[in-house]
């Protein structure tokens, strides 16, 4: 890794475009990703423009609430009770990408945090620090997710905070190695020897540094937030809810999966393609970073 | 001198025209080498960093990269054997060149030239580190060496052993004592204990004991018999059951122990302490000089012909590489083995080659005896690198101006022309062809005349 | 290959996980806490208790947990209970009762699955990581990589549906509810209440009674929620897999091998697999958790029983006793069979002995 001048900062960045353009799986991830951001977007702040009214809630049809199949009416079909799976789907997208981005940013912040100070200050703050990440690995995952949710209350701000909690870790024990091996790096040491501070070191030579994998991480964990999110309201984490979100959508149909196979398989679809688009994206500005990697 | 001429070839380069197709362009490694390699010699090959002499060495193993593309030429083992024609045949059709393709070749030339490497051919690189496997005992990596080239001497050399009695050892050990070397091996066919042999000799044969301890030592050979596991191991071995999945491990495993015994006995052969103790070691828990000898110690196990050394001594500090030399001007002394010994130390290869070949930007400059390339260069690169070489009276270092031309588009005419102190326009048109200066000793200059 | 400086290592590292251990219990005394002292009275409170019995249970379990003090010495009474076997109780549709007790009920059905995907996985997926990387850019890798990708985009219960679509519905050949066929263990006398004996396992149990057409079916049901758990796991260790197995295959000493005359396929399994397969059992940590929380929904959607399927259960029936039962318990699993795997890797990699 290396420290860029001001004037090598841009043209790093033209090759780092190109390089990350020409590989045409990573740019049809990103088109796709988009596309799902521009749905959330559009849902958060002018439903209408897709006929949605109030995308926080489901609009049920007791009058049928029958699982369709898919027709010129519901394009996607519907599910029990009477959702327009195509609608349910456009707006649990908003839902899921926010939380789920929330979650991610979330746990990269306080993870990093960790991570850094852990590594640089090095000795009994290390230990310590990673002594207590080490409880957190200790549980698996979606264990632990269900444990915190349920002692903060079964909904879907204890979700968040689980998997924030649930989360964090990764990203400090990323972080604290990412920091171990800048920290040294010859021009860390130049710093020292020009006088620097160590907090200075930390927030102007370290951290800038740490940030590209970091990102590219983050973006590679969304696909997986959004699919464990998904799982734990699929199992019925959340006790009635009202809210679409596309785990608990799929479990909707879940007692039609044999009769109305698509009930299920929509929403699980539109999780897939999500992560599918983001892992490729993920990939592509993860060649960019580090092009000794060869995929 | 005539000696030189009747000796016989071993390995026959002829025109050989290799390139490297990479996505920033098409490199000529190799455009058109000419080189000969005879039996017993030590042959340097010298050069820069980017003069191909590395690509030389492995196109002769033919373990060139999926992206190599052989363009012409051939590499004759003993005079017969083609070892690129696979690769060439595709490489110098006129089609566009798909590494994929090139890679299936290679897959099969790899199949076809196992017999030869390890057996014929054997090849030292340049990172013993990295060149030995760190998940597996290093006696492992000797002994797998034999085993898959000839594990019926492992198989003799264990019923042998098995066999022979210490009245017999006591017989042995008159019979090459009074009478010597072949008459030992006569009295072993005779004995029908072939496979003993190898072992008693390899003790004899050793250095750094007396004479006393030899004759203990072979005569204990006895002592190491087979337990009953070895036994069953060698017997599944013999009826040719060792693909089945339970027996072919047993067998397996017998034909490899006997095989650390002799890594063992080559270890000891090239100086390591303590064998039996490094046998069972990892390659990181030796130091660089003993890896280096557990690696060349690989490559001799099955006396190969040839030996290829690639950089063997760069990775070493210098203590370290004045002992491989040595080592190396031992093993050439002991046998009738080839060596080719790749440098870009040319102090190094005055140490211990025979004749010595000076490559250039993908072609051979020159090659002689290498009393006569160090005291009369001919080619005026050679006679550069002469003179940048720091010795103790010389008070300037000097450097060679200029740099090695960029290898995807190679000037007209000859390769050295922008940096040769002597050149004339002929140079820049055409390229020099190779002429013979004096006995063996050939050069690729315009300034220089046939031989009379 | 064992010597001093093995067990040397392996007495470091399990004197590490005690903190770990402490943490855990730290960390669950938390969570318990977190809405006030109620939790561990409905923890471990006798359900069936009403009345002037639970009145005085009440005031019992008040003294022993000493819930009248200050947290920190409350957390000690309540360790010193968790240590001595005492968990509390669960309230859930599939068991009531002591947890210790749901515990040895569904526990070794869990274990029994797993192993099964474990053996799955490294029958299907190791090789195929493999032969991914040898044979690389083949039309067959392509196929690998698209096939391991995305089962690795699909959440886990996406792939259980649509093996149960796939498998269960439209090709109709294997059963994907529950862990037997109803009508084949109605009657019988070692099956009670939807629990089998002595070894709680079906399958087990069916072929120590000598009944193997019941033994048949359970393993026929136990088929698809395994499966599910071994693809969604095996897409992770197929990508690393072959990404080391290429870097290896770069290796000098692979060129040496070859160069020696060892077989191509002897190369590739014993020298090259070795080299590649550290960086799967490192990030084996990782591996295990994924699958100890994909347990939770495969065996909720198949309807297994097993410790997954008792979470789930109490999570929809606030069961606070099944919930923090079954957090320390994966929690345990978990940091247990991690130990086990860096010992592994001590074992394979000789370069970590020190």
């Amino acid at each position: 890794m290396e420290e860029r001048t001001e004037e090598g900062k841009y043209s790093n960045l033209i090759l780092s475009l190109k390089v990350f353009f020409s590989n045409r799986t990573a740019v049809a991830g990103m088109v796709i990703f988009l596309a799902y951001v521009v749905d959330a977007f559009i849902m958060q702040f002018d439903p209408r423009l897709l006929g949605v009214t109030n995308p926080n809630q489901f609009t049920y049809n007791f009058v049928n609430p029958v699982p369709q199949p898919p027709s010129s009416q519901y394009p996607l079909g519907t599910t029990y009770p009477g959702i327009n799976l195509l609608q349910a789907i456009l707006e649990a997208i908003r839902v899921d990408l926010g939380y789920s981005m929330l979650i991610v940013v979330g746990g990269a912040v306080i993870g990093a945090v960790v991570g850094i100070l852990a590594a640089y200050v090095g000795g009994y703050l290390d230990e310590l620090l990673m002594r207590f990440t080490d409880i957190f690995f200790s549980i698996p995952y979606l264990v632990l997710a269900i444990a915190v949710g349920f002692a903060l209350g079964r909904s879907f701000t204890s979700m968040v905070i689980a998997l924030i909690i649930v989360w964090w870790p990764i990203y400090a024990r990323y972080t604290r190695s990412l920091t171990l091996s800048i920290k040294e790096s010859v021009f860390v040491e130049a710093a020292k020897a020009a006088g620097a501070s160590m907090v200075r070191i930390m927030f102007k030579h370290i951290l800038p540094n740490t940030l590209p994998p970091v990102v590219v991480q983050i973006s590679l964990d969304l696909g997986s937030v959004v699919g464990v999110f998904a799982t734990l309201a699929f199992i019925g984490f959340i006790p009635n809810a009202n809210t679409p979100e596309l785990g608990y959508l799929a479990s909707l149909g879940l007692n039609y999966v044999q009769s109305a196979p698509w009930t299920v398989i929509f929403p699980g679809l539109a999780i897939t393609l999500f992560a599918l688009s983001v892992n490729l994206m993920g990939d592509g500005l993860r060649d960019v970073i580090d092009p000794r990697r060869r995929s | 001198m005539e000696r030189v001429k009747e000796r016989a070839k071993v390995l026959e380069i002829k025109d050989l025209r290799v390139s490297f197709h990479t996505r920033r362009g098409v490199f000529k490694a190799l455009r058109g080498v000419d080189l000969e390699l005879y039996k017993g010699e030590v042959l340097g090959l010298a050069g820069e960093s980017g003069s191909g002499k590395s690509t030389l060495g492995l196109a002769i193993m033919g373990l060139l990269p999926r992206n190599a593309r052989v363009e012409s030429g051939e590499v004759l083992l003993d005079g017969s054997k083609d070892v690129l024609k696979r690769l060439r045949d595709y490489g110098s059709r006129d089609v566009k060149f798909d590494p994929r393709k090139n890679e299936k070749l290679i897959k099969r030339l790899n199949k076809e030239l196992r017999e030869v490497r390890g057996r014929a051919l054997a090849m030292v690189f340049q990172e013993p580190l990295t060149s030995l496997n760190p998940v597996l005992q290093v006696g492992y990596q000797i002994a797998e060496a034999v085993y898959y080239h000839d594990p019926m001497r492992l198989v003799r050399r264990a019923i042998s052993r098995n066999r022979c009695t210490q009245a017999d050892l006591r017989d042995l050990m008159t019979t090459l004592k009074t009478k010597g070397e072949e008459a030992l091996i006569e009295e072993v066919e005779k004995r029908n204990l072939r496979g003993l042999e190898e072992q008693i000799l390899s003790i004899w044969r050793r250095q750094d004991i007396h004479e006393a301890k030899k004759e203990k030592l072979i005569l204990s050979l006895d002592k190491h018999k087979l337990d009953s596991k070895d036994r069953l191991g060698i017997s599944i071995y013999l009826r040719g059951l060792q693909r089945v999945p339970v027996l072919g491990r047993l067998a397996k495993d017998a034909l490899i122990k006997e095989g650390y015994r002799l890594a063992v006995e080559i270890l000891t052969y090239l100086g390591i302490p303590h064998p039996e103790k490094v046998v069972r070691m990892y390659p990181h828990e030796l130091s660089g000089g003993m890896r280096q000898r557990v690696v060349i110690g690989i490559a001799i196990v099955n006396n190969p012909e040839i030996v290829i050394m690639d950089e063997p001594t760069s990775a070493l500090d210098v203590t370290i590489q004045a002992q491989i030399l040595e080592l190396v001007s031992s093993l050439k002394a002991s046998s009738n083995r080839s060596f080719i010994f790749i440098s870009h130390d040319l102090s190094v290869l005055a140490e211990v080659s025979d004749r010595i070949a000076i490559m250039y930007a993908g072609k051979i400059a020159e090659v002689g005896p290498v009393k006569v390339i160090f005291e009369e260069p001919q080619h005026p690169y050679t006679k550069m690198l002469m003179d940048a070489i720091p010795t103790m009276d010389k008070t300037e270092l000097k450097a060679i101006p200029g740099s090695v031309p960029d290898m995807r588009s190679p000037p007209k005419g000859c390769s050295f022309s922008n940096r040769c102190p002597f050149v004339m326009p002929k140079c820049k048109e055409m390229e020099p062809p190779m002429v013979e200066v004096s006995e063996g000793h050939k050069v690729a200059c315009f300034l220089v005349g046939e031989r009379k | 290959m064992i010597s001093i400086k093995l067990w040397v290592y392996v007495l470091r590292r399990i004197l590490i996980l005690i903190p770990t251990l402490i943490g855990l219990t730290l960390l669950v005394f938390v969570l318990v806490h977190i809405q006030g002292n109620n939790l561990i009275l409905a923890e471990y409170i006798n359900p069936r208790l009403t009345g002037q019995a639970r009145e005085l249970e009440i005031q019992r379990l008040t003294q022993e947990f000493h819930l009248d003090q200050p947290v920190y010495v409350q957390y000690f009474y309540w360790l010193g209970q968790v240590l001595t076997g005492n968990l509390g109780y669960t309230n859930t549709p599939i068991y009531s009762g002591p947890v210790t007790t749901a515990i040895t009920l569904f526990l070794p059905n869990t274990v029994v699955l797993s192993l099964f995907a474990a053996l799955l996985i490294w029958l299907i997926g190791i090789p195929l990581g493999v032969f991914s990387a040898v044979n690389r850019d083949s039309p067959a890798d392509q196929g690998i990589r698209v096939f391991s990708f995305t089962l690795y985009s699909m959440p886990i219960y996406l792939i259980a549906i649509a093996l149960i679509l796939l498998l269960g519905v439209y090709l109709n050949v294997l059963p994907f509810s529950g862990e037997v066929s109803p009508q084949m263990v109605a009657g019988l006398s070692w099956f009670r209440d939807g629990i089998s004996y002595p070894t709680h396992v079906l399958l087990i149990d069916a072929i120590l009674h000598g009944d193997y057409a019941v033994a048949w079916n359970a393993f026929l049901h136990l088929i698809m929620p395994s499966l599910t758990l071994a693809l969604a796991v095996m897409a992770g260790i197929i990508r690393i897999l072959r990404a080391s197995m290429l870097e290896v295959l770069e290796q000098d000493y692979i060129r040496l091998a070859r160069v020696k005359g060892v077989p191509e396929r002897v190369v590739n399994n014993l020298h090259a697999r070795r080299n590649a397969m550290l960086p799967v059992v490192t990030s084996f940590g990782y591996t295990v958790a994924g699958l100890l929380g994909g347990v939770v929904v495969v065996e909720s959607v198949f309807d297994f029983p097993g410790i997954g399927y008792w979470t789930t259960q109490a999570l929809l029936n606030n069961d606070i006793g099944g919930i923090m039962a079954s957090t320390l318990l994966f929690g345990i699993v978990l940091v247990l069979t991690t130990l086990i795997l860096d010992l592994v890797y001590a074992v394979v990699d000789p370069r970590i002995r020190y």
